[in-house]
């Protein structure tokens, strides 16, 4: 059996990688192995994650995102944003599980990563929905897990940006796009919430007395700024996301600098060290990513693809599917950057001829790497989650599963009809 | 063993400092491209260059000395669900890989950043190679960093494991 030297760079990705290698190191050793084999200069790794970093310029929202973020959790920010939700939501039924959804919402508009929110709301809430054995421990984990995926479909969003680079789309755009199924998303996890909550008869929060609400709201108030700030920044036609991003940043650093005066200076470096740290681990993704797109660029894959799907005239609903279902199988195994990255941009072309639009086709892959982070074995969350609330992983996954059905329903509907998703950008004159 | 041991913590504390140097600087220029356009009207040329190369440097400096082995983002459902024993004869395996390759490339990545000296920034005329030295930096930082850590797996230390709550995605 003849094996190209493209196959065993494949092997090589995989082996690395399962045998515990980072993956930006295992796709850079493969890439090398690559050149190797083939008799390429081995300075093309160094020159391509070189110059790939060094002219991704949209990519810089990445690293503002993650600043804008870990500048409001220094302050009290949190508890005053779940205050908040709980003086909207917490008087119905099953009443912090509606809490846990809007914050997720709401803080959608800050830190654009699921990781972040379930560990710095869910930490929290976790809390307020065990205390006194109010709601099983599991459940509580599982509806964090859920609600987590909001964030980064909700804009800001840093897997957007991922995919903006690598479709050459507009971040403002896709961000718009991904409003309609994040809210989606929260109606539907509210009504299983709400569902659930009747059934098992959870508790009901005591109502917030009608003088306390000003203040609450005012407290809140610099909170819910952020993502106003970062979106009219961009949709109002002033500002470029990235530039949004920093100004968004720069808003969170002066809110919780002087309005909730929580920043001491010692808290202000860990804060950009740990935003630093977050950025290196998607950094070296992308990096390792460069690398080895180079060697699928110069096999042609994508569009031998392409070509090889063209021979039997699928539809484009038909590709549509085909995509989200091996996204969601690869979705348990692999890392969501790593799928953007790798795997998406092989389906471009692709999608081009059969004349999937490609912010559609962006959110609906946002979307469904999302969910990939909550299916079993390998949802990410799912880890995080059973970690955090000391449960075994199959009593998480037992009590997400009416929330993944949720989820996968709404991906089916904005993957089968494109204008629920791009009527809004649309509106701000997406000529798609 | 002590005094390595400080010099060591000392040195990466250093260079984190370098770390949050680059990224406050990449947040500053921003600001002030922003000020600068919007309400200064009168943009400036320098600041994409100063942000974009701040980037670069965050990136590679962060993974050459500041991130920990548990931040590093890994596919692990084979790794986290076997013994340590195990784990320690992989990290040793991937390890002689990856300095294989990444020491075989060494020279040639170096005449690559090198032969970009040719080459000088559009608004602020440094040579590129100056900008590009970082990787040369992260490969030998990570040439040391997995001959220790083979070196550690060899001598029966903890094999590196992620901490899914500590890596961003």
């Amino acid at each position: 059996m003849h094996v190209t030297p493209f196959g065993l760079a494949i092997m090589m990705i995989v082996f690395l990688g399962s045998l515990g290698l980072p993956i930006g190191h295992s796709m850079i050793v493969s890439s090398i192995f690559y050149l190797l084999l083939s008799g390429l200069d081995l300075g093309t790794a160094a020159e391509q994650i070189l110059d790939g970093l060094f002219n991704s310029y949209v990519l810089l929202a990445i690293p503002l995102f993650i600043l804008a973020a870990d500048l409001m959790n220094v302050g009290t920010l949190t508890d005053k944003l779940l205050r908040f939700c709980l003086m909207l939501v917490g008087r119905f039924r099953g009443g912090l599980g509606h809490v846990n959804v809007v914050a997720n919402m709401i803080f959608a508009g800050m830190s654009g990563s699921a990781i972040a929110d379930a560990v710095g709301i869910g930490r929290i809430i976790i809390g307020m929905m065990t205390k006194d054995g109010r709601y099983p421990v599991a459940y509580a984990g599982a509806i964090t897990a859920s609600a987590a995926i909001i964030g980064p479909i909700i804009p800001p969003s840093i897997p957007m940006v991922v995919y903006a680079l690598i479709s050459d789309t507009s971040i403002g755009y896709l961000f718009l796009g991904g409003f309609v199924p994040g809210i989606m998303l929260g109606i539907g996890f509210m009504a299983m919430n709400s569902y659930l909550a009747r059934k098992r008869n959870y508790p009901v929060e005591p109502p917030i007395p009608l003088r306390e609400i000003p203040r609450i709201t005012v407290e809140a108030f610099p909170a819910l700024m952020l993502p106003v700030i970062l979106l009219f920044g961009i949709y109002g036609g002033v500002m470029t996301p990235t530039e949004g991003a920093a100004a968004a940043a720069f808003y969170a650093l002066l809110a919780s600098t002087f309005i909730y005066r929580a920043v001491s200076w010692r808290q202000l470096y860990d804060a950009i060290l740990t935003s630093g740290k977050a950025t290196t681990s998607i950094g070296m993704l992308i990096a390792g990513a460069m690398a080895f797109n180079y060697v699928v660029t110069i096999e042609n894959i994508p569009n031998s693809l392409a070509h090889f799907v063209s021979g039997f005239s699928l539809s484009a609903a038909g590709f549509l599917l085909l995509v989200n279902a091996i996204l969601l199988v690869l979705g348990c195994l692999l890392e969501g950057t790593t799928i953007l990255l790798v795997i998406v941009p092989i389906f471009i072309p692709t999608a081009k001829a059969l004349g999937i639009d490609l912010v559609h086709f962006g959110v609906v892959v946002v979307v469904n790497i999302m969910i990939g982070l909550l299916t079993p074995p390998y949802g990410l969350l799912l880890f995080v989650l059973a970690n955090m609330t000391k449960q075994p992983l199959t009593a998480i996954v037992r009590e997400a599963a009416p929330f993944i059905v949720m989820s996968i329903i709404v991906l089916a509907i904005i993957t089968f009809i494109p204008d629920s998703i791009l009527w809004l950008p649309r509106i701000w004159g997406y000529k798609g | 063993m002590n005094r390595i041991r400080d010099i060591g913590l000392w040195l990466r504390r250093r260079a984190q400092n370098i770390a949050v140097a680059w990224l406050t600087l990449m947040f500053a220029t921003f600001i002030i491209q922003i000020f600068s356009r919007y309400v200064l009207n009168h943009p400036v040329g320098w600041s994409e260059e100063v942000v974009i190369t701040a980037w670069l440097w965050t990136v590679l400096w962060g993974a050459a000395f500041i991130i920990g082995e548990s931040e590093e983002i890994r596919f692990d459902i084979i790794y986290s669900n076997i013994s340590e024993r195990v784990r320690r004869v992989f990290t040793v395996i991937t390890g002689v890989v990856l300095l294989f390759f990444y020491v075989v490339s060494l020279p040639a990545s170096y005449r690559y950043v090198s032969f970009m000296k040719v080459e000088r920034s559009a608004y602020l005329q440094i040579p590129i190679n100056w900008l590009y030295s970082v990787f040369i930096i992260f490969l030998v930082a990570c040439i040391c960093r997995y001959t220790w850590l083979v070196y550690r797996a060899f001598h029966g230390a903890p094999a590196p494991m992620t901490d899914p709550a500590k890596t961003g995605d």
